[in-house]
């Protein structure tokens, strides 16, 4: 008899640094740095990866292509990339969701995104929606606008090349109170724009994830599940130039899951995933986690084990 | 056979020094990364000092209770066996008041037969099967093996032995790259030496390969009496003959010798050791037991070596075996 087939599959959002003879470097840096970061994580039970768009380049140089890259991974048991996070310099002279003059260029960017990652099986194409929050304040219903109408033509376009485009809202986000979320879901078009639950970038934003999923939970496209310390009390989501690993108050936001006095119900978003019958990946996250004498590696072997022994309990 | 073979991890790479692996959570994190990459069981090993807290067993009781309760700990990250103890009585110990104990001494040996006690009593309190150790000093502090050295440590572990097997344990002797122990002839004779029935052979892949030996072949020759093993990559070996410098721990091994070797233990499928043939040995000849992985003296992070060693386990090694 034969198990049935998981609802849950797990995927990695890749953020590694590896240590080398000539400093820290990306392990997209060599074939046997990505070899090594590839059994790693699929020995550990993580069957895809999330990455940055900016590695599309040096895995087309690694590799030759993109379907070869695919099929060097499929071989280390690593189906595909998942899902591209795009990343945008947010600058008011050409990429500024809530600045309709900036709109072009940044469908366009996408655009060349799409036609340059065919090959990996990605699935999903994650935005930060707003610019960082200084540059968008004051967050008005018009800007909240601009930037929904950006979205839903963009969303449109990459649906078209069978990727859906998911927001993920971090804490500094100019979209980031419930409120403001509220809106942008209402104003953007539900079949072209989707949200990206990330845990812990919503309870340092004072939101709920729990209650935010249920809210969108038809419009979920996918999670990035890490742990957070902290709720940001002063303010830190507007400090310049970078709350995310400059704020005072906190040197480190993010934490694996499982850690000790982290605030993230996992378990009820389980549970809350089980009863709206979600099916498909769950992506895990640990960006800046070698801040302060932690490691990548042990990062994701510990959510690995949180995974194993506490949330397949509740919903595989 | 294959279905008889049990797998677990050595916890030696996580004890640094003073300040690694000390801490109940650094101690947490590690086993629940030993668990996340499938491994359910562990091989202890003999500490000494109040900042090793599961390397003695009063430590264990001050940090745990009881060995009862560190059971239960350890269930709750996800292990469930603890399969071995690592103990090597030429490392000096604060508690046993020496400053390192020779088996070729019989004047020491009623000392290490009681240090030996000490551990193997806590491991079959925590349901272990094999206290591991090293049987002979470093060749550079014991020169070569004559006949009557040799029978007094063959004397020395049938009482460890008999110890052991008075608590439902056996003794195996864990060859390593530096022992006053070097040939296969001299295991021959000290295995004739030994009592078969309580004191067995550790097979360590990598040790036995640095000192220049054919693992695949060693094991054809004394599969009668490995009772346990230790996998990890070779990633050079000692031509040199350098195990005969002074402090060859230090000079040999961690500072690599007149090559600079940076590393001489790898994970499992990047240096010499051909483990796809060991374990086709292991099965033909019904090999039933441990085999326990190590990622001794791996570059950090340690998690790093345990997960790729889980990926050649699980890739390489699983498939061979059903």
């Amino acid at each position: 008899m034969t198990a049935p087939a998981p609802k849950l599959r797990w995927a990695y959002m890749d953020h590694w640094r590896i240590d080398t003879p000539q400093g820290q470097l990306s392990q997209y840096t060599s074939v046997k740095r990505f070899d090594v970061f590839l059994k790693q994580i699929s020995a550990i039970g993580y069957e895809a990866i999330e990455t940055f768009d900016f590695h599309l380049g040096p895995l087309r140089e690694l590799f030759g292509s993109l379907e070869n890259a695919r099929a060097f991974m499929q071989e280390r048991g690593i189906d595909k990339v998942l899902s591209l996070f795009h990343a945008v310099m947010y600058d008011e002279r050409q990429s500024a969701p809530h600045l309709r003059h900036t709109h072009d260029h940044i469908f366009n960017y996408a655009q060349h995104i799409m036609r340059s990652s065919q090959g990996l099986g990605v699935e999903n194409f994650i935005v930060m929606p707003a610019g960082l929050y200084y540059d968008v304040e004051p967050v008005t219903d018009d800007k909240i606008k601009a930037c929904a109408e950006l979205w839903s033509r963009v969303g449109k376009m990459t649906l078209e090349y069978g990727v859906k485009t998911c927001c993920h809202h971090e804490f500094f986000c100019g979209i980031r109170s419930a409120e403001e979320l509220r809106k942008f879901y209402e104003y953007s078009d539900p079949r072209y724009v989707f949200f990206y639950c990330d845990t812990a970038q919503h309870v340092i934003a004072g939101v709920d994830p729990v209650d935010l999923y249920l809210k969108l939970q038809d419009r979920c496209g996918g999670f990035h599940m890490k742990d957070t310390l902290d709720v940001d009390l002063t303010g830190d989501y507007r400090r310049k130039p970078d709350a995310e690993v400059m704020a005072p108050t906190t040197p480190r936001w993010f934490h694996e899951m499982g850690v000790e006095g982290g605030l993230v119900d996992f378990p009820a978003l389980l549970k809350a995933m089980k009863e709206c019958g979600y099916e498909g990946w769950v992506g895990v996250e640990h960006d800046k986690a070698d801040i302060g004498g932690g490691n990548y590696p042990e990062s994701t072997a510990l959510s690995a084990w949180y995974i194993q022994h506490v949330l397949k309990k509740i919903y595989a | 056979m294959t279905q008889q073979i049990k797998w677990g991890y050595a916890v030696n790479q996580w004890k640094a020094g003073f300040t690694s692996f000390a801490r109940l959570e650094e101690i947490a994190r590690a086993l629940k990364v030993t668990a996340a990459c499938g491994f359910s069981a562990v091989e202890l090993c003999a500490g000494s000092g109040r900042w090793d807290p599961i390397g003695r067993p009063e430590n264990i009781d001050i940090n745990f209770g009881s060995p009862e309760h560190f059971r239960l700990k350890l269930r709750d990250w996800g292990i469930t066996r603890v399969a071995s103890t690592f103990f090597d009585p030429t490392l000096m110990s604060f508690e046993e008041l020496h400053f390192g104990l020779s088996s070729t001494q019989p004047a020491e040996h009623a000392r290490i037969v009681a240090q030996a006690k000490i551990h193997a009593t806590m491991l079959a309190q925590l349901g272990g099967e094999f206290l591991v150790v090293r049987p002979f000093p470093s060749f550079w502090k014991e020169g070569a093996l004559n006949a009557e050295r040799m029978a007094a440590a063959a004397d020395c572990w049938n009482q460890v032995g008999a110890m052991t097997a008075a608590l439902g344990l056996k003794t195996v002797l864990h060859i390593d790259a530096l022992s006053a122990l070097r040939t296969a002839a001299e295991i021959e004779q000290l295995l004739a030496l030994c009592d078969k029935d309580t004191v067995g052979l550790a097979f360590d892949t990598a040790e036995l390969t640095i000192a220049g030996h054919d693992v695949v072949a060693l094991y054809r020759r004394f599969h009668q009496r490995v009772l346990h093993f230790h996998f990890k990559d070779a990633l050079a070996t000692d031509t040199l003959g350098e195990y005969r410098l002074p402090n060859a721990e230090r000079a040999l091994i961690a500072a690599g010798g007149e090559r600079e070797i940076p590393r001489w233990f790898g994970e499992m499928g990047t240096g010499m050791v051909d483990f796809p043939a060991l374990l086709a040995a292991m099965r033909e000849l019904g090999y039933a037991g441990w085999i326990i992985i190590e990622s001794d003296k791996g570059p950090e992070p340690i998690a790093t070596g345990m997960m790729l060693n889980s990926w050649y386990k699980q890739n390489v090694l699983d498939p061979l075996a059903r």
